[in-house]
């Protein structure tokens, strides 16, 4: 939950919350995923004029929702610190998520009834060399009603908000023309959907070839 | 000062009269399904809106409204349901017509999932409550005799709301129903300031959760002679 650490003169909001594990299947790929300390330790602060002083700390909840996020994306994930990966052939790639920009607003007047928060993540994908396969950027919108707890009110935003960038890196993910390729380069093709691809997979020794998928 | 008082009261009773709700449902209903034992419905807010969407309040109030009493109907938990079939009820997933929601369920997993939770009937809630007119004033003065207010103020809201059944299953939209309930309040201020205050969104409530009910507990859907739950 927010939390208002100070109190008056400025407003603090540690941005907390479980994020439910996406129900999709997940690629056939074993992933190294790079959580930078940037994102760990995310805290977006800004003056706002005739309001106050806004600090809004994102880290926890970041990994919160990627974490168990990019668990069920692909068939299985390792923690790595960078990229090129020494010392682990079997990795198919690197995933590393950076939050690159927040905003938000908070409103005065009285008709204005909602807080919203905008978001945009950059999902980087690297081969294990480290050479660079995607480079994507998500956005995230949310908002919520404001009530007398503004900083309630900008921590439900902003849970939307990231609810709704894990809905587009989960469900568009696969579609991206770079990550078909990718896939498709590693013998993978482009599933129909994952779980199907990663049953054929099984079955013929790593190499799978279906057909696009039907959206 | 008595006099005065006298005089007050005598203008602010007709001013009661001005202030009130108005009420119309329009209910629809494409078939004759009616909610089964043991089948569950559940409340999602339309979210597709960058301005206006079913406010969280009103969600759960219609829920609550078609759970209570002893025919109270199996509601599950909103967010909850939300949770188990993320990410496919988010602003930017969620099924806009029964096409995507049969598009949805052929995704590997998710039928499993809505059948585990035994919901059998989406129910979309858009709509909001919106000031939609204010006007009048009040003018307060202290002095040493004393302290008083003068003067009027009035506002209207509106609570406009859209249900659309789907059964979950059958992949089928079983009809809608319309809301609109306007409430006017009056603030007359003669030495105190009075307030008469209508809410609109809590007739609404009351009146959408009746006629839902109606409509999955009756094959027909809906008593046109039932007068909406206006208080």
């Amino acid at each position: 939950m927010g939390a208002c650490l100070v109190g008056c003169g400025s407003s603090q909001v540690i941005v907390e919350s479980t994020f439910p594990t996406p129900l999709i299947e997940p690629l056939p790929v074993k992933m190294g995923v790079i959580i930078p300390d940037e994102l760990y330790n995310f805290i977006h602060t800004e003056d706002i004029p005739d309001q106050s002083l806004w600090t809004i700390a994102l880290g926890d909840a970041n990994v919160a929702m990627l974490e168990p996020l990019f668990k069920q994306m692909f068939r299985e994930t390792t923690d790595v610190d960078a990229v090129p990966v020494a010392g682990d052939a079997s990795l198919d790639g690197v995933i590393e998520p950076k939050l690159e920009k927040f905003e938000f607003d908070v409103p005065i007047g009285e008709r204005d009834e909602f807080v919203e928060v905008w978001m945009q993540y950059q999902i980087n994908v690297y081969e294990p060399d480290g050479a660079t396969v995607l480079q994507w950027a998500v956005a995230g919108y949310g908002k919520s009603e404001l009530d007398k707890d503004q900083e309630d009110a900008v921590q439900r935003a902003a849970i939307v908000a990231m609810r709704e960038a894990g809905a587009t890196i989960s469900t568009k993910f696969s579609e991206q023309p770079q990550i078909k390729e990718w896939l498709e380069g590693k013998g993978y093709g482009i599933p129909v959907t994952a779980g199907q691809q990663a049953a054929a997979s099984d079955s013929a020794g790593g190499v799978a070839s279906t057909p696009p998928p039907a959206e | 000062m008595g006099r005065l008082r006298l005089l007050g009261i005598a203008a602010v009773v007709p001013l009661i009269g001005a202030c009130g709700i108005t009420a119309r449902i329009e209910p629809y209903k494409q078939s004759d399904a009616v909610i089964a034992e043991g089948e569950h419905v559940v409340v999602l807010a339309r979210k597709q809106h960058s301005n206006h969407e079913a406010e969280e309040d009103f969600v759960q109030c219609i829920s609550d409204g078609l759970a209570k009493g002893d025919d109270g109907l199996d509601v599950h938990a909103s967010k909850e349901f939300e949770d188990k079939l993320y990410p496919w009820f988010e602003p930017s997933t969620a099924p806009l017509s029964t096409e995507d929601l049969t598009s949805l369920l052929e995704r590997p997993g998710v039928l499993a999932q809505v059948k585990s939770t035994g919901v059998r009937y989406l129910l979309w809630l858009d709509g909001s409550t919106d000031r939609t007119a204010s006007g009048g004033g009040i003018t307060c003065a202290a002095g040493v005799g004393g302290a008083g207010c003068m003067g009027l103020a009035w506002w209207e809201d509106d609570s406009r709301y859209d249900v659309t059944v789907w059964h979950i299953q059958d992949i089928e939209s079983e009809g809608t129903i319309h809301a609109d309930y306007k409430g006017r309040s009056v603030m007359p201020a003669i030495v105190i300031p009075i307030p008469l205050i209508t809410r609109p969104q809590v007739h609404a409530c009351r009146g959408l959760a009746d006629q839902i009910r109606q409509f999955l507990t009756q094959p027909g859907g809906y008593d046109a002679g039932n007068e909406p739950g206006v208080g």
